[in-house]
């Protein structure tokens, strides 16, 4: 159908028109795909109307099917599944939607359904489902695990997936994939017409991936449409006073307090975006501290507090009531705060996208100028702002890779369809081999995976009583037992967090959560601080944490688990570049003001290019030390420091301890370390690259992190949510010691091998780490032998987590040990 | 093939076995302590499905112990069982079938909750806080012992924390492995279930405790 012809597309333009405001060109070609029922992506950056693109043209297709009733037709059905990863998203999607609506005279309903989602509002969506309805992957899973949920589906003709960028590459777009197989299946054969799929994607470097991806349940081909439409961005470093010479994470920011204020105030509302939700309350108190007068006109937003509160200032963040709020990835994506002027960015951003994403998040309109300013934690990190300076003027921006074969989202997947209503395999194996994460699965894997569910793994004895999914006499695989049930259903989702506790006052009311982990290491009587409050622990009842007001001068911050972010390829490779840079002639702020640590290093050590690789020995009363600085990033440095340290300690016994960032990594022994340049590039070698990463002990330890995840995912570990249901106490277990028996007595697991490959696909970034050693044997090596810690390896030492590998023996190791402590003693 | 050490308390010997358990050579008593029997089938019975194998591995090296040593009573110092009965109470039984003749007794552990007349069935006398052999108690838990219960009593023996020691090296290595735990006047047993969590203990001046490390029992020196 041609648009311009069509009765929905004048209505819409007139529309358009009475506001002043006329389509954007990747807009008009969007519905234009969407009325040949065409599949596809639209990349858009946020703020230039990307959801209109695809709403809009929803609209435009309802009202060309519906000329005359339009806008009397009620009660429709649903006809447009907008998903979206982020709740706070829903919001405001469902404002602008429901403006529109209101302004053309139709009676769609827009609905949301996520965490946040009242239960009679659910029961209301179940009775008359509204026509167009924004949801998470999670509620899209509950919604699948009801009964009858095909019948939700029969008018559907649009799903959309927002912010599919964000998606992509997680567990969480897995699960999205997983949903849309269903849907447009179930959908099918009720309609006998398939339902369009769009995706709504940001930038990044594999686009045409990232459709096929999306479209693949769907066997479409599917068209990309791009917004070109070019943001402006200002980038600004914010310089300390003194650089010092010896950095270490974290402590520096904060001290920068005082160059906040002057930007906070000179705009109309700053977001400062902070990587831990730990420093975003320290920056908080910090900012009141320092400016006593913006009390009430600053707020903190982050994973943590009590939505209520979340809500409050997103409500504010869009009256622009708020000068400044404090924030993590919270508020990443594409929440549409108008008021927003200034972007703060509190150390590393880890990769260019990241940063981009937040820099948009100020000047909204599609002219106006995204202002962000950086600043750093460490002085070092100078280096990395002039780097993204490079990355953002060049577009380089990272690809997601997305994720295969995720056989812990399966399990998962596969119980929630068998609470509703039941799955036949052979069906449901097509579908499943349909998508791009298991389009390598073979028969027999989809087997074994049917017998965990059915049969938990091993075949069964007469003293067994494993019970999950039942097979029917008729071949339909269910879940009949409500217990279990109602167990899965509070543990559908993909992201996995600490157990969460909820703090209240002892007088009632309400603050928020704060993971188990951290509560477990303060007695009553300490003081923390939350939600920018300054608590006092009073005692720990049924899953709550009971506080009063502390009148405490210092008090814990919690240190939440998690989010620890490695560099992004693209940024390990702009920092390498401004190296090289920051030794030549230039005229960038941030490195000539780097020029004092540049030298100190120089003269104890190197600076190394982009063509050379550092590696600094260094002897302390801690022992041996080797630093190597291949600035890849603290994963890639944490496999190949475990590779190095097996390569090693080939040549002699020898034990090391790790500690890695994402510039580096050191090595740590009691002994002398054999590296020199005579066996250097054989060590750095890619040649028995996958048979050292298996033979390095570590990839143990990393399974068994990765492990857990897997094993609450694939719903071995039942977390419980935080205060809503206490945990059975006879069905609690830790993940290590779930992982200790998986390995000892079946370690042909399913799980268990995905979390080894997990390791090497995702943590290690094999990949990755393979291009980096191609890269160093092409590179010239440099070894120095400091006479003390220089700038370069002191972040390290500082901010060290350790490991260890051995080839000795376990005994040997253990004695060996031993002796060690027995000598320090003497 | 597993290893010992005989480590003599009050002029009597005990052999910590590297499989978990304390022989007392001079009664042939053989003392374990919280084989969480049944946990394994809680698990599978709510759709968890960890691997079937561990209480089967678990009655094996109870079994071979007592082939070992063939004691003339077996004493459990609490947590025979995790929880309430399930089929795997059933397998258990088949096992204590064959093995009628050697008497068994349990110190009753806050995990014990299954009726009195099951452990009459099974064969099996319960003690309900304590049990005393010579001037040796037996208890689940060390904490439960009062002062009185002390005066005839030179040492006891326990259970219940399922002690583990760290070991740590340079840099902040440290492995963690279940132990005998030894202080002045009692001693902890680790789990012998292998299906069990650990806590760690920290042996101070004067105590002593034993790693197990792979097959073999190691003396612990902080």
């Amino acid at each position: 159908m041609n648009l311009e012809k069509s009765t929905g597309y004048k209505i819409i333009l007139d529309w358009l028109k009475k506001n002043e405001r006329q389509p954007f060109t990747f807009q008009t070609e969007t519905w234009q795909h969407i009325l040949s029922g065409q599949n596809g992506l639209v990349n858009a950056p946020t703020g230039c109307g990307k959801t209109y693109s695809i709403f809009l043209g929803a609209l435009i297709q309802f009202i060309n099917a519906h000329p005359k009733q339009f806008q009397t037709k009620k009660n429709n059905g649903l006809q447009l599944l907008w998903i979206t990863p982020l709740r706070a998203l829903a919001k405001d999607i469902a404002r602008a939607m429901t403006e529109v609506i209101e302004e053309l005279g139709m009676q769609w309903k827009i609905g949301i359904r996520n965490g946040d989602t009242e239960l009679n509002e659910r029961a209301k969506q179940k009775r008359q489902m509204p026509e167009v309805l924004i949801i998470t992957p999670e509620s899209l899973h509950l919604l699948l695990a009801q009964k009858n949920y095909p019948g939700v589906f029969t008018s559907l003709k649009i799903i959309a997936v927002d912010e599919w960028h964000e998606l992509l590459g997680s567990k969480r777009g897995v699960q999205t994939e997983l949903a849309i197989s269903r849907i447009v299946n179930v959908n099918y054969r009720i309609s006998n017409a398939h339902c369009l799929l769009w995706g709504i994607s940001a930038t990044i470097g594999n686009l045409e991936e990232a459709k096929a991806v999306l479209l693949s349940p769907l066997k479409a081909e599917g068209v990309i449409v791009k917004a070109d439409l070019n943001k402006k961005i200002e980038i600004a470093s914010i310089f300390p006073d003194e650089i010092e010479k010896y950095p270490w994470a974290g402590h520096l920011g904060i001290k920068l307090v005082d160059k906040v204020l002057p930007i906070i105030n000179a705009s109309r509302t700053t977001l400062i975006f902070i990587n831990t939700r730990g420093m975003t309350e320290m920056w908080y108190q910090s900012l009141l501290n320092a400016a006593p007068e913006l009390a009430g006109a600053i707020a903190l937003h982050h994973g943590s507090i009590d939505q209520e509160l979340r809500f409050w200032v997103e409500e504010n963040l869009h009256t622009g009531k708020l000068k400044a709020v404090v924030c993590t990835a919270s508020l990443d994506l594409g929440v549409d705060f108008r008021p927003v002027e200034t972007i703060i960015q509190v150390g590393s951003p880890k990769g260019v996208a990241r940063f981009l994403q937040r820099a948009g998040r100020s000047g909204h309109s599609p002219d106006a100028v995204s202002k962000i300013y950086f600043l750093p934690t460490h002085s070092l990190e100078l280096v990395e702002a002039a780097a993204l300076k490079q990355a953002v003027a060049e577009n380089f921006i990272e690809s997601k890779t997305p994720q295969l074969l995720c056989f812990d989202v399966l399990i998962q997947y596969l119980c929630s369809i068998a609470i509703s209503d039941g799955f036949y395999p052979d069906e449901i194996f097509e579908e499943v081999k349909n998508t791009y994460c298991f389009a390598a699965i073979t028969k027999e894997e989809f087997q074994e995976i049917l017998l965990h569910i059915t049969a938990g793994g091993i075949a069964l004895n007469q003293y067994d009583e494993y019970k999950k999914v039942e097979i029917l006499d008729n071949g339909l695989y269910k879940i009949n037992s409500r217990r279990i049930a109602m167990r899965h259903r509070m543990h559908i989702g993909t992201i996995v967090s600490d157990a969460m506790l909820k703090v209240k006052f002892l007088s009632g009311g309400y603050i928020g959560v704060i993971e188990e982990y951290f509560i477990s290491r303060l007695e009553p009587g300490d003081s923390f601080t939350i939600a920018g409050r300054n608590l006092e622990l009073v005692m720990i009842k049924d899953m709550t944490v009971l506080v009063k007001k502390s009148t405490a001068k210092k008090s814990i911050i919690p240190s939440w688990q998690g989010g620890r972010m490695s560099l992004s390829s693209n940024m390990g490779k702009k920092l390498r570049e401004a190296l090289t840079l920051s030794q030549q002639k230039n005229n960038v702020p941030e490195l000539t003001v780097l020029k004092p640590l540049f030298d100190l290093q120089n003269q104890l050590s190197h600076v190394p290019k982009e063509n050379e690789l550092l590696i600094e020995h260094i002897e302390t009363k801690d022992g041996f030390h080797l630093f190597v600085y291949p600035f890849e990033g603290r994963l890639v440095h944490e496999a190949m420091a475990a590779i190095l340290a097996w390569r090693i300690s080939q040549i002699t016994p020898i034990t090391f301890s790790f500690a890695m960032n994402d510039y580096g990594f050191e090595l740590l022994s009691d002994q002398p370390i054999p590296l020199d340049d005579g066996n250097v590039y054989e060590l750095f070698t890619d040649k028995n690259l996958f048979a050292d990463i298996q033979r390095s002990v570590n990839s143990t330890e990393m399974a068994k992190r990765k492990f857990r995840d897997i094993a609450v995912i694939g719903g071995l570990i039942f977390q419980g949510y935080p205060g809503d249901y206490q945990k059975p106490k006879h069905l609690q277990s830790s993940a290590s010691l779930l992982f200790k028996v998986f390995a000892e007595y079946e370690p042909s697991n399913i799980l268990l091998k995905q979390a080894y490959r997990e390791v090497f696909e995702q943590q290690m970034e094999e990949t990755r780490l393979r291009d980096m050693l191609q890269r160093i044997q092409q590179s010239k090596i440099i070894i120095t032998w400091p006479q003390q810690l220089t700038p370069f390896c002191f972040p390290l030492k500082v901010d060290s987590i350790r490991e260890n590998v051995s080839s000795e023996k376990l005994e040997d190791r253990v004695k060996r040990m031993q002796e060690q402590l027995g000598k320090d003693t003497k | 093939m597993a290893s010992f050490i005989k480590h003599t308390i009050h002029q009597n010997d005990f052999i910590l076995n590297s499989n978990r358990t304390i022989f007392w050579e001079q009664e042939k008593i053989l003392i374990l302590s919280d084989l969480h029997l049944g946990k394994t089938g809680h698990f599978r019975k709510a759709g968890i499905g960890v691997p079937a194998t561990i209480m089967k591995e678990d009655m094996q090296r109870f079994v071979a112990a007592i082939q070992f040593y063939k004691p003339s009573l077996v004493v459990i110092v609490g947590d025979l069982f995790h929880s309430v009965e399930n089929k795997e109470h059933e397998l258990f039984l088949k096992w204590r079938n064959d093995l009628q003749y050697v008497p068994m007794l349990l110190v009753k552990g806050n995990h014990d909750i299954v009726p009195e007349t099951w452990y009459k069935n099974a064969g099996i006398e319960t003690a309900e806080r304590l049990w005393r052999r010579n001037n040796f108690l037996f208890v689940h838990q060390a904490e439960d012992v009062q002062e009185e219960d002390l005066q005839e009593a030179d040492y006891f023996f326990s259970g219940h924390i399922h002690p583990a020691v760290s070991v740590r090296g340079l840099g902040k290595q440290s492995l963690r492995f279940s132990c005998f735990y030894f202080t002045n006047n009692y001693a902890v047993l680790p789990a012998f279930g292998k299906f069990t969590g650990t806590f760690l203990v920290e042996p101070k001046k004067n105590e002593t405790a034993f790693a197990i490390v792979e097959d073999s029992v190691i003396l612990y020196k902080k």
